[in-house]
């Protein structure tokens, strides 16, 4: 019931603002064509791009290339953010060995990274995941961090009282214990995978969705700008979605209701 | 042999670059299976006796011993109930009892009876795959000593663990715990401020002073309770109006009063 009415409102909405734009941009003509494109233009432009292609090709093309340096990025920085941010909440000596580093690293712009990768990996998909990489890793790693330091102390002393040692105490209490902050963690990195990608494909990139908007923007062809922008949002929504569904699988303890 | 023994424990904290003596040559002993408690006014450091006999803090000076063993980790044989539970939130009733069964490396089946067995004497039938955020206070802290007990340590200790809970459910815990004690005999060290409490439950009681924390007088509690044979009352307040009940407390209260007045 909840579920229907929540996705009910959501394409209730969505639909109001269709209906807006079209007020806006087509009826009345409130907002001219060169400002915002009205919604059959986006549509054609849509189905352009899906069949014949646009910029180096058609759309999925660009959608699963956008995904696969997203995937690539994001799982790389958290299978290693993570397991660094939980060792440094853990062990004093590794904060103390890793965190003046990373907080000397951590205000520096992902973005400003791009010059960087390009100089060390040149143009191709290497530099762009090497920047996703870099904007991904910073929030993983924090809140696991964070995640460790706020498990209960009475918990960890009571898994020290219970004799649970090394792989076990790691796998069954540090882990579990700090889920809820590394998910906040993946949430966040995921979010700044999609930002840096769309930054980093706008710079010399053959596919991607950030090269759509590179290519319309030098066509003057804002309705193809909105059809990047639009894909954009929903690949991001989507793998929003997807973490929000393996999150709830992760921790179905937070999902039980009380008894009685 | 003494199953807890503390000798001429001291235990300072520095604190704004001065020591500060919380604990002044604590010498006590519990004996096999008795069960002592420990009452003072907040701050004397009766937590603090507890935490070094668990392995979780250390004496500044003198040692503690749990069965002629100088503590020196915490471990499964000093099992700990906790105020705050210290539950699992992310492993069932039935898990978070297993979770130290398999830390000692006890076999499957004997674990399962093990378990089958605390779950059935601490009423925790049907909720063995709950979590603990399902659960009330009450039941938590049931599931908490289920937890300690099960590890069948050479000690058990308690730091107010009935503290967190509302006054009904208290008064049943205690009358639990004192069924559990009786029929299942183990050395337990109990950390509480509740007079009545610790007169209801323990063998003897310990009368901490105010900072710096030192014994001040141990009340044999066990004597009075054998020969006024409180246990055939199965309710606690039945106890609590008996005049050797009253008697003992009222002596402890003016011992503690003594310790508050000297405060100000």
């Amino acid at each position: 019931m909840f579920v229907g009415s929540r996705l009910s409102t959501v394409l209730l909405v969505l639909a109001a603002m269709i209906v807006l734009w079209y007020v806006a941009t087509t009826i009345t003509g409130l907002v001219g064509p060169a400002r915002l494109p009205q919604p059959l233009e986006v549509w054609q432009s849509f189905v352009a791009i899906a069949t014949d292609g646009y910029g180096n090709g058609r759309l999925h093309q660009h959608v699963l290339h956008s995904l696969k340096l997203v995937a690539m990025g994001f799982t790389v920085a958290v299978c290693v953010g993570v397991p660094l941010g939980l060792w440094m909440g853990h062990s004093r000596r590794a904060e103390a060995l890793i965190n003046p580093t990373f907080l000397l690293l951590r205000p520096i712009p992902p973005l400003a990274w791009i010059p960087l990768a390009i100089v060390w990996l040149g143009l191709g998909d290497a530099a762009k995941i090497l920047v996703i990489f870099v904007a991904a890793f910073v929030p993983s790693v924090i809140n696991s961090y964070t995640g460790v330091r706020n498990i209960d102390k009475p918990v960890l002393e009571a898994a020290r009282m219970l004799g649970i040692r090394r792989f076990s105490f790691v796998r069954e209490v540090l882990v579990p214990g700090s889920l809820p902050m590394i998910f906040t963690g993946l949430r966040l990195s995921l979010q700044a995978s999609w930002t840096t990608l769309v930054a980093a494909e706008l710079i010399g990139a053959l596919y991607g969705l950030g090269s759509i908007l590179n290519q319309a923007a030098q066509d003057i062809y804002p309705a193809m700008i909105m059809v990047a922008m639009i894909f954009v949002g929903i690949c991001g929504a989507t793998t929003t979605w997807l973490l929000g569904q393996v999150e709830a699988r992760a921790m179905p303890w937070r999902h039980e209701r009380a008894l009685q | 042999m003494s199953a807890i023994e503390f000798k001429d424990v001291c235990r300072t904290f520095r604190r704004d670059g001065k020591d500060l003596l919380i604990l002044d040559r604590i010498n006590l002993t519990v004996a096999d299976k008795e069960f002592v408690a420990i009452v003072g006014p907040s701050g004397c450091g009766k937590t603090t006796c507890m935490r070094m006999a668990a392995g979780l803090e250390f004496p500044s000076t003198g040692t503690v011993s749990v069965s002629g063993k100088q503590v020196i980790e915490p471990g499964p044989d000093r099992a700990v109930v906790f105020q705050q539970f210290a539950l699992f939130p992310w492993k069932s009733v039935h898990e978070n009892i297993d979770f130290g069964l398999r830390a000692k490396g006890l076999p499957e089946t004997e674990r399962q009876k093990i378990i089958a067995h605390y779950i059935g004497l601490m009423n925790l039938k049907g909720y063995e795959s709950a979590f603990p955020h399902q659960l009330s206070g009450g039941m938590q802290q049931r599931v908490a000593i289920a937890r300690a007990y099960a590890l069948d340590p050479e000690a058990l200790l308690m730091d107010e663990p009935f503290g967190a809970l509302d006054a009904q459910t208290r008064v049943v815990m205690q009358e639990e715990l004192v069924k559990l004690a009786r029929k299942n005999p183990r050395t337990v060290l109990f950390i509480t401020h509740a007079v009545e409490e610790a007169v209801y439950l323990a063998d003897r009681v310990v009368i901490m002073t105010s900072r710096p924390g030192k014994v001040k007088e141990i009340l044999d509690i066990k004597s009075v309770r054998e020969t006024e044979n409180w246990d055939q009352h199965q309710k606690i307040e039945d106890v609590m109006d008996l005049a050797s009940f009253v008697h003992l407390r009222s002596r402890i209260w003016k011992s503690l009063r003594e310790e508050h007045a000297g405060d100000h």
